[in-house]
């Protein structure tokens, strides 16, 4: 009999998870419906089978029996079904049990009695069953939201992107409630929202709206749809708890945000007012010298001699040639910062960019001498040549502006592994290890007495360029001066350097 | 005097056109100034120049698609000016014909010498008899025997090698860009493989200069291409 209440019991849970996993959704009336026949046809069923034991069970046996089906459907199915049942079983145990039998009467006072009290026993049995039913579910339902509140807290903790922030509450919102369609609107400076599932949207108003807000702030709202089974006030609770905690990290978010903004313009700000000072000397400086010049060469009280003449003319070009490079590094650095130098790369070889540098530099080298040691054998490399061959002309020139005349400036690269290691030196006055880093910084200067011109950004250009393609740029101290170092990736994006195929010489 | 060279130049800078002016007229050009790519078409159809001097930073119009619009009904020499960093539009010039350019800023021996290549090289053109002995230094390019000759020593070359040098040196004094001399040299294949072009550069320096890394008569245009330096 047990066994047989078990499967049909054990049949019913398979029905009701099929019809979760296929997410059938049926009125709450049909459901009451479906299960109070259910119970009532068990406990017929249980009647019957009772019915063909009569003859080996006294009655009172039977009556105890009886209570094992209605505790079963109690413990299962909670208050409402178990007084169901224990209702059927006392009609039906009049019906079969009591003399006469197949008659809903007693002949007897004792059996009165007797249904009297399996009636209250009955009735007591199923009602605390019933009870400790219900308050297990609601500790269950209690556990389970705080786990979820829980988990909401731990996933929202060290949050600092509001999208992400947003996301993870409407995604919690949507698996707790179940809802059909959650909406999420986002105020504050850079307001944004969304909602899922994306593809469809609600033709209806929303069901819920809560307001997604601190103390202080509104930061925003969350729409919720879901028509059956209604938002209980639990349900509504629970979203309202998700929702504080949520404003919470939404509003540290947006503080963590404004506090960096701030940062980044303070530092931008300081970076400006040392670049408009720095900028606005070293380009007075030319400009002082080329105007000295030309309205020298102008006025008409002084009357200069060819060679004095031919001087000032000199100094103009100079100047303007510097004042050139100047620009050119100044455009360079704003490139570099915002973003935008991005190294056209192609197979080039890399004693010819040194070579081309080094071609143009003993141009004007006249105190200096350029020792260049790169083999023309090195595979090819993958680099932007124009941008390589600032990179040479920088740290070429930080070595003539540095390093005392009649020294040295060498060029010497190979491969080490699948890395080009380049080292530019010079026999110039070393830096204090502490300043080896700093020296890649704009506007730094070794030193700031030393007369020395430029604006401090053609090692921070370098370093820009080096960076942009994969490779790494440091300064050491050598035995004689101070040596520039970088590497450079020998390959492509994974691939190696090509060997071409050279045709053969005319006969 | 039979008739003053006539230099258009266009130019939206008041100030480049004043000493652009001065400068070219003092050396016995007649110039005519344009703010603009339309102004400047419009001269360059009615002034029958025989030079331009573009700039590509116009206020109207892209520089390069003024240098595209003239290429449409004249041949007449056209000097690109523009700013450093600015080699993607040279290269664009020098598809849409430009005969050769100028980065701002430039020194005026540097623009005369570019003018003086581009005038002798468009009367070349006009005479219609390409020149088939190539002089450069003490280099001989002999283009109708294929034979090219060091201080009067043959140099062997390989035939990519030699098609590279006869081809930059039909066109001597003029910017050849990578992807023009690619697909000259190496046909459509050549195109999208630019090292071709260094290595064999390379291997062919190596047998014409005396100083392979100081190229004299073939030098490189930074960004650009390459250029042979003839003594023509």
């Amino acid at each position: 009999m047990i066994l047989v209440i078990s499967v049909v019991v054990l049949l019913l849970y398979t029905c009701k998870g099929i019809m979760k996993f296929a997410n059938i959704k049926i009125s709450p009336f049909i459901y009451n419906l479906c299960r109070f026949l259910l119970v009532s046809g068990l406990m017929m069923l249980v009647s019957i089978g009772f019915d063909a034991l009569r003859d080996q069970l006294e009655t009172t046996l039977i009556a105890l029996l009886y209570l094992i089906p209605v505790g079963l459907v109690t413990a299962y199915w909670g208050f409402g079904p178990g007084i169901t049942s224990a209702l059927i079983s006392f009609i039906t145990f009049n019906y079969f049990f009591m003399l006469p039998h197949y008659a809903l009467a007693a002949h007897y006072p004792e059996d009165i009695i007797i249904m009297a009290i399996y009636l209250i026993v009955v009735v007591v049995i199923s009602q605390l069953v019933g009870r400790m039913q219900s308050s297990l579910l609601a500790a269950n339902a209690r556990e389970q939201e705080a786990t979820q509140l829980y988990e909401l807290s731990v996933a929202l903790t060290g949050m600092h992107d509001e999208h992400a922030i947003a996301q993870i509450l409407a995604k919690q919102a949507e698996t707790v409630l179940q809802a059909e369609y959650v909406e999420l609107k986002v105020a504050g400076t850079e307001p944004f929202s969304f909602h899922f599932p994306e593809d469809s949207s609600p033709t209806r108003p929303a069901d819920l709206i809560l307001p997604i807000q601190t103390a202080r702030n509104f930061l925003g709202e969350i729409l919720l749809w879901k028509a059956t089974p209604a938002i209980s006030a639990v349900e509504k609770r629970l979203l309202q708890t998700f929702t504080s905690q949520a404003a919470l990290a939404l509003e540290r978010a947006q503080l963590t945000q404004a506090e960096a903004q701030a940062q980044v313009l303070r530092e931008s700000d300081r970076l400006k007012s040392i670049l408009l000072s720095s900028v606005s000397h070293e380009l007075r400086t030319p400009l002082f010298t080329i105007k000295a010049a030309s309205s020298s060469l102008r006025g008409a009280d002084v009357v200069w001699d060819s060679r004095e003449r031919v001087e000032l003319i000199e100094a103009i070009d100079d100047e303007a040639d510097h004042l050139n490079i100047l620009v050119g590094n100044l455009l360079d650095m704003s490139r570099i910062e915002s973003g935008s130098l991005k190294p056209k790369r192609e197979w080039n070889i890399l004693s010819e960019i040194v070579g081309s540098v080094a071609a143009r530099m003993r141009h004007s080298m006249n105190d200096h001498t350029l020792d260049v040691n790169v083999a023309d054998t090195l595979p090819l490399i993958p680099v932007d040549y124009v941008q390589m061959e600032q990179v040479f002309t920088n740290l070429v020139s930080n070595g003539l502006k540095y390093a005392p005349a009649n020294t040295v400036i060498r060029i010497c690269a190979n491969i080490e592994g699948d890395m080009f290691h380049v080292q530019v030196s010079n026999q110039g006055t070393q830096v204090p290890p502490e300043h080896l880093e700093r020296i890649f910084d704009k506007f730094y200067r070794a030193s700031a007495t030393e007369r020395v011109t430029g604006i401090g950004l053609g090692l921070s250009i370098c370093k820009g360029i080096i960076e942009a393609h994969g490779g790494n740029i440091w300064a050491e101290n050598v035995s004689d001066g101070l040596a520039f170092n970088f590497t450079l990736p020998s390959t492509w994006d994974g691939i190696f350097p090509p060997q071409l195929q050279m045709d053969t010489e005319i006969e | 005097m039979t008739s003053m060279l006539h230099i258009l130049v266009i130019d939206d800078e008041p100030q480049i056109q004043r000493a652009m002016r001065t400068i070219l007229a003092k050396r016995g050009y007649k110039v005519t100034t344009a703010g603009d790519g339309e102004e400047g078409l419009a001269l360059a159809a009615t002034g029958e120049p025989d030079i331009i001097i573009l700039d590509l930073g116009l206020p109207d119009m892209d520089g390069v698609e003024v240098c595209a619009r003239l290429r449409e009904w004249t041949q007449c020499p056209i000097i690109v000016l523009s700013v450093r960093d600015g080699e993607r539009d040279k290269v664009a010039a020098f598809e849409k014909g430009a005969d050769d350019y100028l980065t701002k800023p430039f020194g005026i021996e540097e623009m005369l010498a570019r003018i003086g290549v581009a005038l002798r090289h468009s009367t070349n053109r006009q005479n219609g008899m390409p020149n088939k002995l190539i002089k450069a230094g003490t280099l001989t390019i002999d283009l109708a025997w294929h034979l090219v000759k060091r201080d009067g020593k043959e140099i062997k070359l390989t035939v990519t090698e030699y098609k590279l040098l006869a081809y930059l040196a039909a066109n001597q004094g003029r910017v050849h860009t990578h992807q023009n001399i690619l697909t000259q040299v190496w046909g459509q294949e050549g195109a999208d493989h630019p090292e071709y072009l260094r290595v064999y550069m390379r291997q062919l320096r190596k047998k014409l200069e005396v100083d392979p890394e100081n190229p004299r008569y073939i030098t490189t245009e930074s960004g650009i291409g390459y250029r042979f330096i003839s003594d023509q």
